[in-house]
């Protein structure tokens, strides 16, 4: 809890931001993989491809 | 030193038990050994056909060859039997209620005897590597509550059996025909788990340390191994009546056992069982321990069982959580394999239990929340986090009524111009699949949230990198929400039906990747954590009811699907090659169901009662009276 309070609100702020843009980047990928892996291909804006 | 005291504790029933398996595999082995040497592959080579002989290790001698209208004769396929109505006895009560009651108690029994030991072993294994003995006493105590319902499960499958060969004999003769000498080895499993069951328990404690330990625990694994053989043999009976394989068009046996057994729903069936039976013996022996935990006084024993309670919360709840995309996996298999039968579950009469289905669901989720959130009372950390679970909560009620939204509602004339149409504009989109996928996966993760916060409230994470690892997680269940809500909006709603089926797969390895971030993370992140004192029986009495809730509702939910999956066969015995002719071969009404749902869930609750007395009967003792004594000294 100590090491979390050193790092104050805005840090913290920060982390949370940019993991959650490294999360949803991961999603991303993750659709694209799990779509075509049942021959379901998605363009690159995640539109059917098919 | 060691050794001696080893040899010295080895007597020979012990050493008879240990070697046991070992000598039956040695035995299975040395006759596959000599079936080789005199080459002898397989079952149709070893046993000689009439009218020929054979001598041991001489190719076979033919006396005399057959004429060809016998040999024609002996290929001839033998179809499905047509029975007649009068073909069915009559005993003058419905025979499919009978089979009905009898099937349903066999199988509440069968999943909890099969389920029990499993999770028995796992924290046996757990009190090893921690070298806690409470772990050790509670997984034996779990043991002693199920040791009566192998008993009880025993009597029902009797009397199953009994009640379909006396009712449905057609079909039991066929059944016998087409799975053969499997009936033999799945009896056969019986004497093997019954032996490593009796010697698993009544050697608890003879077996408890040491090497001697690693004995029990090998028994317990084969205890297992029997239990579970026995599952997925009586779960080929069912998948071959609703999808048989191995069988020509007319029933006729055209492949091996093993064809048949392995038809297109056996394995999600297997699975689909596997997870739910542990998720109900979670749900019945936490209901064991809320009566304990209620009725006890003394502190010791309301912290023991407190526990106890909270281990069998933790086991029902984990293993519920892959549940339902099992169950998908089973629908799609079951759409695969037959779409009438598909459409049949949910597109037609049955289809309103699944609304059912998710009342129970929902209540189940809610009650092992709710359950969770009560015993963050347990530590003073948990205040960390109170603030979550009005989020966590109100995520669960919005979810559970989108969950419970029908599509297709029953309605007059006048209600349909009241309503502008046959769905209503708001509610009606909220009653299809996508909206269900999206409601069904967030109970889920918020359910994992309340778990996983449950697992904190007693910690403080002492790693340096403790803030980013918290930043990951949040992050992790936000891009988590957000892809769930987008998969189930954009491709359920504006895109076709194979990628809206497609979209719920990657929402399911979404809430999976959730579930694995979430381990995963706080397995490294409070490895050396600091931990806050935690207080076993400060939990609210009414925390309590919430266990008593959940063994109801696994009950009747296990009973409900029972009745879905037995009714989209309709009017077959064996579905498209054996004719269901008796007075019973239509999908019974919903309300007629319903009773029989109940009475069934009731009768397995008293049953359930009578198992909890007798295993507190078995720790009581009788005083000895006081006037006897006083008679004699007198």
């Amino acid at each position: 809890m100590e090491q979390q309070n050193n790092m104050g609100i805005a840090g913290r702020l920060a982390a949370v931001v940019i993991a959650i843009v490294i999360m949803l980047a991961f999603y991303y990928g993750l659709n694209h993989l799990v779509m075509g892996m049942q021959g379901l291909p998605l363009n690159l804006d995640l539109t059917p491809a098919g | 030193m060691k050794q001696t005291e080893f040899i010295r504790r080895l007597d020979v029933s012990r050493l008879t038990a240990m070697l046991f398996p070992l000598l039956v595999l040695l035995v299975f082995g040395l006759v596959d050994a000599a079936q080789a040497d005199v080459g002898m592959g397989n079952a149709q080579e070893r046993i000689t056909p009439i009218g020929e002989v054979r001598l041991q290790g001489q190719p076979p001698v033919e006396i005399a060859a057959k004429p060809a209208a016998i040999q024609e004769q002996e290929v001839e396929l033998r179809a499905a039997p047509r029975p007649s109505r009068a073909d069915y006895p009559d005993i003058g009560v419905s025979s499919r209620a009978i089979v009905w009651v009898l099937g349903q108690m066999h199988l509440f029994f069968g999943a909890l005897v099969l389920a029990v030991p499993l999770f028995v072993l796992l924290i046996e294994l757990v009190g090893v590597y921690t070298r806690d003995d409470r772990y050790d006493d509670m997984a034996h105590e779990f043991m002693k509550i199920s040791l009566i319902g192998f008993s009880i499960t025993a009597i029902f499958g009797g009397s199953l059996a009994l009640a379909l060969f006396l009712l449905y004999p057609d079909l039991m003769a066929y059944l016998m025909h087409v799975f053969g000498s499997q009936w033999l080895v799945y009896a056969g499993l019986f004497f093997f788990e019954s032996f490593f069951l009796y010697v698993y328990y009544y050697g608890w404690n003879a077996l408890r340390y040491g090497n001697l330990k690693w004995v029990h625990l090998t028994l317990g694994l084969l205890l297992n191994a029997s239990g579970l053989t026995i599952m997925v043999m009586a779960n080929s009976w069912a998948t071959f009546m609703m999808a048989p394989s191995g069988v020509n068009e007319v029933g006729a046996v055209v492949g091996n056992i093993w064809e048949v057994m392995k038809g297109p729903l056996w394995n999600p069936i297997n699975l689909h069982r596997f997870i739910a039976n542990i998720a109900f013996g979670g749900a019945v022996v936490g209901a064991y321990a809320a009566f304990k935990f209620l009725s006890a006084k003394d502190p010791v024993k309301r912290a023991h069982y407190d526990w106890m309670g909270y281990t069998s919360n933790f086991i029902a709840i984990l293993a519920f959580l892959p549940l339902p995309f099992a169950g998908y996996w089973l629908m799609a298999e079951i759409y695969a394999y037959s779409q009438q039968m598909g459409i049949t579950a949910m597109g037609g009469i049955l289809a309103w239990l699944f609304i059912v289905q998710a009342v129970l669901i929902g209540t189940i989720l809610l009650a092992g929340n709710f359950y969770l959130w009560s015993g963050m009372s347990r530590t003073d950390g948990s205040e960390r986090y109170k603030g979550l679970i009005k989020v966590i909560a109100l995520v669960l009620v919005v979810c559970f009524l989108i969950w419970v939204t029908p599509h297709t509602l029953i309605l007059s004339a006048s209600e349909i111009s009241l309503l502008g149409g046959s769905h209503h504009h708001i509610l009606g989109p909220l009653g299809i699949m996508p909206a269900k996928n999206i409601a069904v996966n967030l109970m889920l993760i918020a359910t994992f949230l309340s778990f996983q916060l449950y697992r904190r409230s007693d910690k403080v994470a002492t790693v340096s990198w403790a803030p980013m690892g918290n930043a990951l997680m949040i992050a992790v269940y936000i891009g988590a929400v957000v892809n769930i809500i987008f998969l189930g909006v954009y491709y359920g709603y504006f895109t076709n039906t194979v990628y809206k089926v497609g979209s719920s797969v990657a929402q399911v390895v979404t809430t999976l990747l959730v579930i694995v971030f979430g381990l995963v993370i706080d397995a490294l992140m409070f490895k050396k954590a600091k931990v806050l004192p935690s207080h076993w029986g400060r939990i609210p009495d009414r925390a309590q009811y919430a266990l008593f809730a959940l063994p109801i509702a696994f009950t009747w939910l296990m009973a409900l699907m029972g009745y879905v999956r037995s009714s989209v066969k309709t009017h077959w015995h064996v579905y498209t090659v054996m004719k269901d002719n008796s007075p019973d071969n239509f999908i019974p009404a919903i309300g007629y169901a319903g009773n029989m749902i109940t009475l069934v869930t009731v009768l397995f609750l008293l049953c359930v009662l009578f198992m909890f007395w007798v295993a507190n009967l078995s720790g009581s003792k009788q005083r000895k009276p006081e006037t006897a004594l006083a008679g004699g000294e007198a």
